[in-house]
């Protein structure tokens, strides 16, 4: 496989802090890349950036290759799938879908027949043939963003940037339309770069997600690396349900270290447990549905003393808020409920598998 | 008396208190004097004193007898020449304003720069041109300076040009203003979707933006050929006889003739083009007006 873009050492500033800072990643040809990070962390304009509506102060932008950093939106080979939509109002579904086949840029390329069949065939596909004549507004959201999505693939693009183009969709709409997505990426085999927020759908649809945060990028990682190998301690609290905790490594015997985490209180980590020795100061990772909890004084040997300080019901399972004894230190746990539920204040044995207890790197001071 | 009507008094009385001055201010400045110019156009003049009357004469003296027609025309094509002239120079600005413009300072200042105009008098302003264009006005000396005339020339003022200029110049602020407030209403990830999408400037100018922009053209183009059509100021200091226009006629047959009949009939005329004008636009603006 080969780079179809590369981004090298963008970075933009607006004044004030860099909005994007040294963000350098290649996106494979064929590869569904999703840019994941909290609103200001710079993934929208790294987007944007790539799709050439907003020139970096540094930095490169390479497409196969060829340095398009100056190179117009217009004259770029991509297509965008923007969060308000922006459909043209002035125009039909069916002129909004024929607009870029129409323009000056594909005059003599494409003839008027291939034009009508191209958009009745992409209407076809995001299912709204029978709404060509309709102006936008009077379409639901969804439709809206589907007639976007039709706009956008019907020139064929090789690679299709979205901008969080299911932000503004209800919660059922956004999962039929992320099943969608990944049918659409699938069947054409175009690159699809995302940007989204929400981390679920970044996991979901993505062959690899880079994780930014305030304009860095943290990782780039296929999905269940960023999940179960966080490079940091930002990662592992941005994606899933993370207990990011700081300690000291007591002991370390036969592939497994020893961290205090508090007074009386320590784990035993064995995944990544190799790049810390005796003193280091770590930060470990402890998966909120790894955690084993069980009545005080039932757990297995080396469990934690925690209580119970909130009890949140989620359906399929239920999430806890603990706090460990004696200490000010918080832990999240989700349980599956049908071991009998726990109540408010009750205090528990805490135990993890320490194969699933991962050590992610020195700690940064920050008590977590 | 329970509490239920008690509510429905004191909301009786604030419904009272909000209704009773529009409807007033309505009907003392907008009904009556209109139903007052009706009567009067209705009536007949005998040696300078007005006689009632039921004759739609006056009425139909409008379009027979000369000049009133002729006039009339003149100045709906004035009217029609000023809208032109403000809408193709404010396009640009109010373009400027909404898409050109970061910074909401800059942003400001060229509002401002729009509006200072209005707050000196109109007829200063009207006064001004005459003193630009006159034969020893300041294009004149400028011409002559560089040697581009030998005499001073007499083309620009008293004529329908120099009308026209003149209310051009009053009447483009209600343009940009009127062009900008719509051209505001376009999301910027319109523009940048068009561009996305392949588009020249030209293109996302002619295909977008300009068709989204048609209700705040065809509204600043309704208020300036209203207000010029209906100017008499610009004609009376800059116009020759060539551009007397119908106002400056309507002001002679009130004052000078003391046929207010006819000055009625002619002012209910204009009243019934204007409307049907202003429905039309209305139907257009409708039509073209695209939901975001």
């Amino acid at each position: 496989m080969t780079a179809i873009i590369e981004a090298r050492q963008l970075q933009k500033h607006y004044g004030g802090p860099l909005a994007v800072r040294d963000v350098s990643f290649s996106v494979m040809e064929g590869e569904f890349l999703s840019l994941l990070g909290a609103s200001g962390s710079g993934k929208t304009t790294t987007l944007r950036i790539i799709a050439g509506l907003e020139t970096p102060t540094g930095g490169a932008v390479l497409f196969r290759g060829r340095d398009i950093t100056h190179v117009p939106a217009a004259q770029r080979d991509m297509r965008m799938v923007f969060q308000d939509f922006a459909l043209f109002p002035n125009l039909t579904v069916w002129d909004n879908v024929a607009f870029g086949l129409r323009l000056k840029i594909n005059r003599g390329r494409v003839t008027d027949g291939e034009i009508k069949a191209r958009v009745g065939q992409f209407l076809e596909t995001v299912m709204l043939s029978g709404h060509a004549h309709k102006m936008p507004h009077h379409l639901s959201g969804g439709q809206r963003q589907r007639v976007s999505l039709a706009r956008a693939l019907v020139t064929d693009p090789p690679v299709v940037l979205f901008d969080e183009p299911l932000g503004s969709l209800d919660a059922s709409m956004r999962k039929s339309m992320q099943l969608e997505l990944k049918r659409l990426h699938r069947e054409l085999r175009k690159t699809f770069i995302y940007v989204t927020h929400d981390q679920e759908e970044a996991m979901g649809l993505s062959d690899r997600v880079a994780v930014l945060q305030d304009g860095s990028l943290l990782q780039i990682a296929p999905p269940s690396d960023i999940y179960f190998r966080p490079n940091s301690a930002a990662v592992a609290r941005f994606v899933g349900a993370a207990n990011v905790l700081d300690g000291i490594v007591e002991s370390t015997s036969d592939g497994a270290a020893i961290v205090r985490l508090a007074r009386n209180a320590r784990v035993a980590a064995r995944d990544n447990a190799a790049s810390a020795a005796v003193g280091d100061a770590v930060t470990v990772m402890l998966r909120a549905e790894q955690l084993r909890l069980a009545p005080a004084g039932t757990g297995a040997a080396g469990s934690l003393t925690a209580r119970v300080t909130e009890r949140l019901f989620l359906g399929e399972k239920v999430r806890y808020e603990l706090i460990l004894h004696g200490t000010d230190t918080r832990l999240t746990a989700l349980d599956t409920g049908d071991r009998g539920g726990f109540q408010l204040g009750e205090d528990l044995a805490v135990s993890a598998d320490a194969r699933y207890v991962r050590i992610i790197g020195p700690s940064q001071g920050v008590s977590a | 008396m329970s509490v239920g009507t008690l509510e429905m008094g004191r909301n009786r009385h604030n419904l009272l208190f909000w209704l009773v001055p529009p409807v007033l201010w309505f009907t003392v400045f907008m009904i009556i004097p209109y139903c007052l110019l009706f009567y009067y156009s209705l009536g007949s003049t005998d040696y300078m004193t007005f006689k009632p009357g039921l004759s739609l004469a006056n009425l139909a003296r409008v379009f027979h007898t000369d000049p009133y027609l002729a006039v009339l025309l003149k100045s709906a094509k004035i009217g029609a020449l000023t809208a032109i002239g403000a809408t193709v120079l404010a396009y640009p600005v109010a373009f400027c304003l909404a898409f050109h413009t970061r910074s909401a300072r800059s942003k400001f200042i060229t509002y401002l720069l729009v509006i200072v105009p209005w707050w000196a008098a109109y007829l200063v302003k009207a006064y001004a041109w005459k003193t630009i264009l006159g034969t020893s006005g300041i294009l004149n000396a400028v011409l002559l300076n560089l040697h581009l005339i030998h005499e001073p020339l007499t083309l620009f003022l008293y004529n329908q040009f120099s009308v026209v200029l003149t209310l051009v110049y009053i009447f483009t602020p209600f343009s940009i203003l009127s062009i900008y407030a719509q051209l505001e209403r376009i999301p910027t990830s319109m523009l940048e979707a068009s561009s996305n999408l392949g588009a020249t400037t030209f293109e996302t100018l002619t295909k977008l933006v300009i068709p989204l922009s048609m209700p705040g053209v065809l509204a600043g183009a309704i208020i300036t050929f209203a207000l010029a059509t209906g100017d008499f100021i610009a004609p009376a200091l800059v116009g020759g006889s060539d551009a007397l226009m119908i106002s400056n006629v309507v002001i002679n047959l009130l004052g000078v003739a003391f046929d207010w009949p006819m000055a009625a009939s002619i002012g209910i005329v204009m009243i019934g083009v204007g409307t049907a004008l202003i429905s039309v636009a209305q139907y257009l603006e409708h039509r073209s007006e695209a939901r975001f």
